[in-house]
């Protein structure tokens, strides 16, 4: 009993203002309840992308797809590229972690060379992005709404499909405009989702520049504490987290 | 003098004065070079080795088995793997595993929704192709066109 009026004197406590109960600031509460609505969007996206493959009888095969890479065209290397670029987010993920932990600690030098590192990890990433949509632009004619086409013959996009299958080659000799419903909406998803991502990372990039800036101006060592870099922080691991669904949905699964 | 004043009160008017409703539980350190500091950079490094290493055995899944192994299996260890991956980067590079329990599941628990959403959607995508493939009046749509 008087373990019970204990517990209720501290959530009462707890709960009576004065102090934190999550025990996180404000910015960073509302950061985290951001990034939750943006999870959902990121969900719906990719979930409207399976409906749609599940929905189909061919789909296009992403060992096909994502078989080039730069200055190597013609060579047949599957996932190599897309593992190079999963790589890099994963790194600069890493940097900005240092950062961040270099704010716990008040290393003003050290939060900055972090930052500076992760800054040139966004933009490889976007570098290799941009080559991979100018790339695969050049294969399908442009970007969105190619494939529409009725006539279009079945030889302009049977190479982004595992030829190999019968159940493919069937398809595309008894329902050929099947087939090329698959890849117009195949490649328009790919564009929406990717670029939503690049769109993340491109933002993600612009802040983290803003936190160089106001790192190397000292606005936080005068403020105290490297919260802005905390929650900038959560945003670009997200936007890693997004890459680690987008890269099992598009180029594995 | 006058500036160092200013400095102050615009202090007041960011997060300065919240610090004080929480005791944030990364901050309020001064050493990096203790050992503290350096157990967590190390389980850093070991976090992106786990998550290279992770990437790397799904590449060659993808590059080696993919047409082999039967699809339910390959979407069952891809899934099982990016989840795995997934929560490595909340947990620590996130650092939600260092915040509150009860932060935790106001953060995780509408993500939840997601059970329904894939179940839901991807049930209605693969009845809907069951439907086309099997209705005579699509059947002879796509003949139609065809010819």
């Amino acid at each position: 009993m008087s373990q019970a009026t204990a517990t209720t004197a501290q959530e009462q406590n707890l709960w009576g203002g004065g102090r934190s109960p999550f025990n996180v600031s404000y910015g960073k509460m509302m950061m985290w309840f951001f990034l939750l609505s943006d999870a959902l969007t990121f969900g719906a996206l990719l979930i409207a992308y399976g409906t749609t493959r599940f929905s189909s009888a061919v789909w296009p095969d992403a060992n096909k797809v994502f078989k080039s890479f730069p200055f190597l065209e013609g060579h047949n290397l599957p996932l190599l590229f897309v593992s190079l670029m999963t790589f890099i987010l994963i790194m600069s993920s890493v940097t900005m972690v240092l950062a961040v932990h270099a704010g716990h600690y008040g290393d003003k030098k050290s939060v900055a060379t972090w930052l500076l590192w992760t800054i040139i990890g966004g933009a490889a990433f976007l570098g290799c992005q941009a080559w991979e949509w100018t790339h695969l632009a050049g294969e399908c004619g442009g970007l969105w709404g190619t494939f529409t086409n009725v006539n279009t013959p079945v030889h302009e996009f049977q190479q982004f499909y595992n030829t190999d299958s019968k159940e493919v080659m069937n398809i595309f000799a008894t329902q050929p405009l099947v087939a090329m419903q698959s890849t117009h909406s195949f490649f328009n998803y790919f564009f929406t989702i990717t670029g939503f991502h690049g769109g993340h990372v491109t933002s993600g990039v612009i802040f983290n520049i803003l936190m160089l800036i106001n790192t190397v101006n000292g606005t936080y060592e005068r403020r105290g504490h490297y919260e802005m870099v905390e929650k900038v922080g959560l945003y670009w691991h997200f936007v890693d987290l997004v890459w680690v669904f987008v890269f099992t949905c598009f180029y594995l699964l | 003098m006058s500036s160092h004043h200013n400095t102050d009160s615009i202090q007041h008017l960011y997060e300065g004065d919240q610090s004080k409703l929480y005791s944030g539980v990364m901050s309020h350190h001064s050493d990096i070079e203790s050992t503290e500091s350096k157990t967590q950079i190390k389980k850093i490094w070991k976090v992106f080795w786990i998550l290279l290493a992770i990437t790397l055995v799904e590449v060659f899944i993808g590059m080696q088995l993919s047409h082999s192994v039967p699809k339910p299996v390959l979407a069952f260890v891809y899934l099982s793997l990016t989840l795995v991956k997934a929560g490595f980067i909340v947990a620590i590079f996130m650092h939600l595993g260092d915040e509150k329990k009860n932060f935790m599941t106001v953060v995780l628990i509408p993500l939840v929704l997601f059970v329904w959403f894939i179940i839901a959607f991807l049930a209605d995508g693969g009845f809907w192709l069951h439907m086309n493939s099997t209705s005579p009046t699509r059947d002879h749509g796509i003949e139609h066109v065809a010819q």
